[in-house]
């Protein structure tokens, strides 16, 4: 038995020798090798600021090559109350760091009787990307996801947002972040809006950053093959969570369609 | 001592004395189960007495502060280790106390030469049908017992906390008002704290200005399973303030 720190869910688990993201659970092939089995992955997500809060979104498309494997699949996540997740990658490894930091972080709160702060739950997940290397490293793991959490030492709490690289390291963004396949187009946009925009992102009201987040959407969809885009004829929307010093909120299939009406 | 059983009987029964008068001062726990949730009422220092265990699971209890937190700290690891492995919707009473925490409760308790656990408990676990909610008593010595009754009790002894119980159960029937269920049971409360008997009660005015005035300097600890709460973890603080009393909310 190894020794347990105090409100640390993945020492708990260490403590109970049960793996997770483990190096040796890494199959011995090589990206590309003939035995690498074929990925399933590629997407857009993204966050920026807008004038009430943070708000994160993401296309529902998942594809293992030219294949579409579905288009119901959920990228922005709930990690508790007041943080949420956006996963670009290899959704296998993505979805367990999303299932560890849910656990990890209502164990610690439930146990040491108080929240875990901003920086340890953005360390937490560095913490998983790094455990991941051995994955990331095969080219069968690689998991670049993007954080946004709710800064409760500033009086009212801000909401932030963070990206990383693949290999862990943190970095907080000033204005927006994106990742995955199509993020470039999103990313080229949120750009230009931001610095001759009107409004630009950050001045937008929640109707206004819905919206303009669904048509990014479309856009990214017409250039990049594995991003989902939006579909309001076959009710087919996107995942969006707006997170503000409330909390957590999903924006629905039915409240996106209204705003994209401009109801 | 080995070779002589009855002594060994005898050191166990003097344990369990040592344990209820250690216990005599403890402040009582509540546990109600209503249409909307579970209500779990204790008057603490501010998270010392009701504690949140998991998305649907809470516990309330008595005793000394150290094995209360022990308890505590095993019951979250148990949970969570099972949320984890299988899913949280396995998270259950029934397997985190038979095959987790009474074992070693009593395994504890029949150690003679080890410090006893100090401590009385409640466990609730709510469901999405109010009939398969669940509120079990848990004994210092590790057994059990999964209440068949909406109204449990957790005292340092098992006549006065009977007398309350059945007391609590007829002055609760059919009252869905939280407030005035929190009202009842602090007077519940105050009458066992007090030493008085439920046969021959002061007042309901005498009742409600006595706990009113014991509560004045320590923390009224309301946790509520929410079974309306669309989120994974239904316990939520309530304020009780609005009873005149400091609040863990």
């Amino acid at each position: 038995m190894t020794e347990q720190i105090a409100g640390d869910f993945l020492s708990l688990l260490s403590s109970q020798r049960v793996p997770v993201l483990t190096a040796e659970r890494a199959p011995a092939v090589s990206n590309g090798g003939t035995n690498a089995p074929v990925q399933t992955q590629a997407t857009t997500v993204f966050a920026f600021h807008y004038n009430d809060g943070v708000l994160m979104a993401g296309d529902r498309r998942a594809t293992a090559g030219n294949v579409i494997v579905t288009d119901r699949v959920d990228k922005v996540i709930d990690i508790d109350a007041t943080s949420i997740l956006a996963i670009a990658g290899v959704p296998a490894t993505a979805f367990e760091m999303a299932r560890v930091m849910q656990t990890s972080f209502e164990y610690y709160r439930r146990s040491q009787l108080q929240n875990l702060s901003l920086p340890a739950k953005v360390r937490a997940l560095a913490r998983l990307l790094r455990e991941n290397l051995p994955m990331t490293m095969q080219g069968v793991g690689v998991v670049v996801p993007l954080f946004a959490g709710l800064d409760t030492q500033t009086n009212p709490p801000q909401p932030l947002i963070f990206f990383y690289d693949p290999l862990g390291a943190q970095f907080q963004a000033v204005g927006y972040a994106a990742s995955g396949s199509g993020s470039g187009t999103i990313r080229s946009i949120l750009s230009y809006q931001e610095k001759y925009g009107s409004p630009k992102p950050s001045e937008m009201n929640l109707q206004q950053a819905v919206q303009f987040t669904l048509r990014l959407l479309m856009t990214a969809s017409e250039f990049d093959a594995a991003t989902g885009g939006i579909n309001p004829e076959t009710n087919t929307y996107a995942t969006i969570k707006v997170l503000d010093a409330d909390g957590v909120r999903t924006i629905s299939a039915e409240e996106q369609s209204g705003f994209l009406k401009g109801r | 001592m080995n070779e002589e059983p009855y002594r060994w009987l005898e050191a166990v029964e003097n344990r369990r004395e040592y344990v209820r008068e250690q216990l005599k001062g403890g402040s009582p726990a509540f546990g109600v189960k209503l249409p909307d949730g579970i209500l779990l009422v204790a008057i603490g220092s501010g998270n010392s007495k009701v504690f949140e265990l998991f998305d649907r699971h809470a516990l309330a209890a008595l005793g000394h502060p150290a094995d209360i937190e022990k308890i505590r700290q095993a019951a979250i690891d148990a949970a969570h280790m099972e949320a984890f492995t299988r899913a949280p919707e396995d998270v259950s009473l029934r397997r985190l106390i038979g095959f987790g925490l009474s074992p070693q409760l009593k395994t504890n308790f029949e150690q003679i030469f080890s410090a006893p656990f100090l401590i009385e408990m409640l466990l609730a676990e709510l469901h999405n049908d109010p009939a398969n909610d669940v509120l079990v008593r848990l004994h210092f010595d590790g057994s059990f017992e999964f209440a068949t009754t909406p109204v449990v009790v957790v005292g340092a002894h098992p006549e006065p906390e009977k007398a309350a119980q059945t007391w609590l159960i007829e002055q609760l029937a059919d009252q869905t008002d939280r407030e005035r269920i929190i009202d009842t049971l602090l007077q519940a409360w105050w009458v066992m704290r007090e030493n008085k008997s439920f046969a021959e009660l002061p007042s309901e005015e005498d009742r409600r200005n006595g706990w009113r005035e014991a509560t004045k300097d320590r923390v009224l600890e309301i946790g509520w399973l929410d079974r309306k709460l669309k989120r994974p973890a239904r316990f939520v603080w309530l304020a009780g303030d609005k009873f005149g009393a400091k609040s863990e909310a």
